[in-house]
Formats: C-alpha cells, structure tokens, sequence
C-alpha cells in the first residue's frame, strides 16, 4: 500500500504530469514528420534529462513514444506516408479511406486503436515485469552473460536481412563497450593515450550520432522545399457509431495480444507487430477482399497492433537489462543516466521509479484520446507544412547542443558526428544498427558476467554451461543462432 | 558500385578492424586482453564470411549509397564546418548561421522564412538551455579570453 501511494504521489506531482502531456504532444508532432523518428527523437531528448527528476525525464520518454507511435499515422492516413516504419500498414487501409473523404473517421479509429493498444501494453508490462524480475532473482553471472547472449543473438538473427552482417555489427558494438578503463583491473583499453576516451565512449553520444544524423542527411536528400499538403485534406469532425465500435472489440484484442507477444521478443519491432496483427484481421474476416480497399478494421488492426509493441518492449528491458527494441535501449540509456541499473535489482531498490515508469506508460497511452482528437490532429497535420530543408538544421543544432551538454566537450560532437555517418553507410550496406547499440550496452554486462562467473568457478569455464538454468539459455541462444542457419541450408538442398 | 563489390569492402574492414583490435587487445595483461581479443577475432571471422559470401554469390546488381550526392555531401560539408565553428564563434553565432545558410545551400530561397524561423528557433534553444536550464554553451573566442 504504501508502495502504491509512493508511485502514485511521485507520478501525479506537477513535474512528471507536465512532461507527460508536453512529451506525448511534442511525440505525435514527431510521429506526424516523415523523416522525424521515435528513436530519432529519444536520442535527442536523453541529453536533457540529465539534470531532470527520473520520472519527469521517463514521464518524456514514455510521452515521446506513445505519442509518436500515435502520430506517425497522421501523414500515413492522409498522405499514404508512413510517419514511422510501424506506421506502414496503417496505409494500406488508411489511405483509402482518406481518398474516399473518410479521414477523419480513420484518424478517430487510429487514434482509439493506438490507446487500446497502448493500454493493454502497458497492463501486460505491469502484470508480467514483476514476475519476471523476480525469477531472475535466481539468476548467477553465468545466467546473465547467457541471457545478455541470447539478447545480442535474437536481435542479430531477427533484425536486418543477413544474419551474419547483423552478428557482426552485434560483435562490433560489444567491442566499442569494451572501450576505456576495464573496471575489473583498472586497465586501460582501446583509448590510444587519449584521456576522454578512459571513460569510454558515451552512449548517448553514439546514440544520437547513429540516430539522429542519418535520417537529417536523408531529409536533406529529399529536398523538400514545399514541405507537404496535408492541409487540403477536408477533417471534419465524425462520429463513430457504437456498433462499429463494437465491431472492432475483437481485433483490438487480438492485435493487442500480438503487439504484446511481438514486444517481449527482443528484435522484433512495432512494424512486425503492426504487419502480423494487419494479416490476424484480413485472415479472420469474413471478407478479406476489402483489406487494403479502406477497411476500418485494417486501420484498427495495424495501429493497435504497433502501439500494444511499445510498453512490452520494456519487460525484458526492465526485467532482464535486455532492451527488446532500440527505443527500450534508450530507455534503458535514460535509466543508466540516472544511475540506475536495469535488471531484477532495479524492482528491489527502486520500486517506486519502475511502478511510476509503468504508470506513466499507461497514463501516456490514455493522453493520445485527449491530444489525438479530431481538432488536435487538424493541427498535427499542419505541421506536415514545414520544408524538411529548414529542420534539416535546426535538426543539427539540437544535436550539437544536447551532445555538448553530456560532459561539456566539443571532442564528443565530433564523435556523435563520426558515428553518424559512420550509422548512415552501414545502413546502406544493410548493417543494422540496434545490434551496435545493443552491444555497446551489453558489452559491459556480458563481460563483467562472465568474468565473475569464472572467478567463481576459479577459471573453469565448464561454469558457464553446467548449472541448469545457464545450460538451457545457452542452449536457446545456440539454437536462436543455428535453426536459421540449417533452415537456410535444407532449402538450398530442396 | 555493385552489391558484391561493396560486401566485399565491408567485409575487409571489419575483418583488419577485428585483426587490429585482437592485436592490440592481445598487449593487454591478464583477463582484461581475452575478451576484447576473442570479440576482434569474432568481427575478422564475421567479416572474412561476408566477404568471401559476397565473392562467391554476390549480386552484381548496382546498390545506392547516397540518393542525392550534392545534397548529402552539402549537409555533412555544412555540418562539419558548423561543429568546427562552433568553438571559435561560439554556440549560438555558429548555430544562427548554420540555420540561415544550410537552407539557403540546400536550395530554399524564402530568405525572410528562413530569418524570422532561425530567430525564433535560436531563441527557443537559448531559453532552454541557457536560461532555464543554465547549461554552459561554448563561447566566442574573443569572449573567453
């Protein structure tokens, strides 16, 4: 109970209540720019956050990614341009609807689904995290290097469109965490007599280089001048009847069960949860043929479907220290900045922070019915009005200002620069980047893990693999690893 | 540049960037040299199969790295001298000018837009950062002094 009152009087205080009504507008603004991202968007706040309370700086996060997971279906209805990749499948019903002069009816549908989603996400995070992190309370240094494995391997196998590119930018990311003093021995690495890099490379700056350039240096190669007509579009308010409501019961739940499923595995993004719960509502209709002709129900099945994504990406995140998606990698960026260790010890000893966190996830959910309504989105959709050539620097800026305030060093705009292009190549090339990320987060966590459990076991490494519980996530990670392999392999044979 | 040529580059650097990590790694004494050295042989491996995958079954088919060269080379151009200027005109006087003449580069020609939305944009970044949130920004160099 007093617990409770703890989380209640520490989320419903001026200062997290603000920053979840400002985040969750700023978020649909964000959502509602093509070319403007979540990610894109996190990446550039987390700076900021340092000197703020950690619920306010959550209360932002958490309002910047509903929101925007809302508003990328703004420019996806009106436009058919997906705000977000999540957003994509809300075109394919959407859209049509538009064109028939039926916008607003699809953005009232939108707005509802991505609430309902976000709700029952948020519930699955409140109901599941706990227990999670509780059985990881069973957990050695062997589990925890297996389990940081298991994460690097689904987020390796799953994300990209060649394993062994995405396993060696996983790899690769857990090499830059090993970068600066080992905090074992006490032994510098990788730091080439440079004092700056002794503390390592700073997340936040590689996070804001890898996601925030890349899609500044795309908006300038659209060149867009005009900035887009979203204001001709006709959005006058509509009613929705409740029978059609009534209809749309089942797909919510539905698309909010795989939202769900989607969000606890670890590399699977909105965008998958968004397509699965689009074909589970085409599959299940008793008229299929209309998918994709403006079916309310395709609308309602993709924006739910996205948005139930969001909060259950935190499960593993928070529970494991696991980030299912790169925005939970950011999270788990905002928590470490507040000095907190992600993992079933954070339940222990900041229960307050994690419940208002889970909270304010909830509470964000149900603010996009009050700023997503029909006269709201009017005004989202105005801003599609703005020359992606002006945010271009205004872009730039935000990133050089929130990098420079982390340490106060201009050497780190210079790194978040090289990272950014650095992001924008290897993205071309199809070298994804949540593993790079991934792995600068992990990488401490893995070694440190094994490290200990080989002190434990006195350098005998059978350790890692002997006690039950490590044996099985090695063996899951194994197998993560090798079924992909081998299937690939039986179908050349065939 | 054609999709296997380009594998076959990636590949190659991250195979000596993992070679060159494991050998610096392998100087550093006890355990604090074994995981940083067993990672870079993982990238040169790692690297090794996507060259030798692209050598062997590469597509030949052209793949686009930069849509729109001017455009993209301008910005990082632009965005390179910005973060060079920034310590000599300071934060601001760099920030006012690169949100005037990026636009202007890139092709946009509503000089009084460009103006007033720079004003109010600087302005904005200002109070949060130096007033409200009182961050200290770089300063001209003729005022550090």
């Amino acid at each position: 109970m007093e617990l409770i009152s703890q989380i209640f009087g520490g989320v419903f205080a001026f200062g997290p209540i603000a920053a979840m009504i400002s985040a969750s507008i700023l978020g649909v603004f964000i959502g509602a720019l093509p070319g403007l991202n979540p990610v894109m968007a996190i990446a550039l706040l987390l700076p900021l956050t340092y000197s703020m309370e950690p619920l306010v700086a959550l209360g932002m996060v958490a309002g910047i990614y509903n929101g925007s997971m809302y508003g990328g279906a703004i420019p996806a209805i009106l436009l058919r341009i997906p705000g977000t990749p999540a957003a994509i499948a809300t075109t394919f019903d959407g859209f049509p609807m538009a064109q028939r002069g039926e916008a607003s009816r699809a953005l009232k549908i939108a707005c509802w689904s991505s609430a309902i989603g976000g709700t029952a996400s948020a519930i699955a995070l409140m109901t599941i995290g706990p227990v999670l992190a509780r059985a990881t309370l069973y957990f050695g240094p062997a589990e925890y290097f297996w389990v940081a494995m298991f994460g690097m391997a689904s987020i390796g196998v799953m994300v990209g469109k060649d394993a062994v590119k995405s396993l060696m930018a996983a790899a690769f990311g857990l090499l830059l965490g090993t970068v600066g003093l080992d905090q074992l021995s006490g032994t510098p690495r990788f730091t080439f007599g440079e004092v700056w890099l002794l503390s390592g490379l700073d997340l936040i700056v590689i996070l804001v280089g890898l996601y925030a350039l890349p899609p500044v240096i795309a908006l300038a190669e659209d060149r867009d001048l005009k900035g887009l007509s979203a204001s001709a579009l006709k959005l006058e308010s509509v009613k929705v009847p409740w029978g059609e409501v009534r209809s749309m019961i089942p797909t919510w739940l539905r698309s909010s069960l795989i939202g769900i499923g989607v969000g606890i595995l670890p590399g699977a993004g909105g965008n998958i949860a968004a397509f699965l719960s689009y074909n589970a509502a085409k599959s299940t209709s008793d008229d299929p043929e209309s998918f994709g002709k403006g079916n309310p129900l395709g609308v309602a099945a993709a924006e739910c479907g996205n948005n139930a994504d969001n909060a259950a990406s935190m499960i593993p995140a928070l529970t494991l220290g696991i980030p299912g998606n790169v925005i939970a990698a950011l999270v788990l960026g905002a928590l470490m900045i507040h000095g907190l260790q992600p993992g079933p010890q954070l339940f222990h000893q900041n229960p307050g922070l994690v419940g208002g966190f889970m909270v304010q996830m909830l509470l964000t959910s149900l603010l996009i019915l009050a700023v997503g309504g029909a006269a709201a989105t009017r005004i989202f959709a105005q801003v599609q009005r703005l020359p992606g050539v002006m945010l271009v620097p205004m872009i730039l800026v935000l990133m050089a200002v929130g990098v420079y305030v982390i340490n106060g060093r201009v050497i780190d705009l210079w790194v978040m620069f090289a990272a950014g292009i650095a992001g924008y190549v290897l993205e071309k090339l199809d070298v994804p980047l949540a593993p790079i990320v991934l792995g600068l987060i992990l990488g401490p966590m893995a070694e440190q893990s094994v490290r200990r459990a080989l002190l434990i076991s006195r350098g005998d490494p059978t350790e890692l693999f002997t006690r039950p519980l490590s044996a099985v996530i090695a063996l899951a990670t194994i197998g993560l690893i090798v079924w992909p392999m081998l299937r690939a392999w039986k179908r050349r044979r065939a | 540049m054609t999709e296997r040529r380009q594998d076959i580059i990636l590949g190659g650097v991250f195979a000596a960037t993992g070679l060159s990590a494991a050998y610096i790694a392998a100087g550093y004494r006890g355990a604090s040299g074994i995981y940083p050295m067993s990672l870079g042989y993982v990238i040169a491996i790692l690297g090794a199969i996507v060259a030798i995958k692209a050598m062997l079954k590469g597509s030949s088919e052209p793949r686009e790295i930069i849509r729109n060269a001017p455009q993209a080379l301008l910005t990082v151009g632009i965005g390179a001298i910005y973060l060079a200027l920034v310590p000599i005109l300071g934060f601001y006087i760099a920030s006012a000018l690169l949100v005037l003449a990026l636009p202007a580069a890139l092709g946009f020609r509503r000089l009084l837009f460009t103006f007033v939305t720079a004003a109010i944009f600087v302005g904005i970044v200002w109070v949060i950062f130096s007033v409200i949130l009182e961050k200290p920004l770089p300063m001209p160099v003729w005022i550090s002094y």
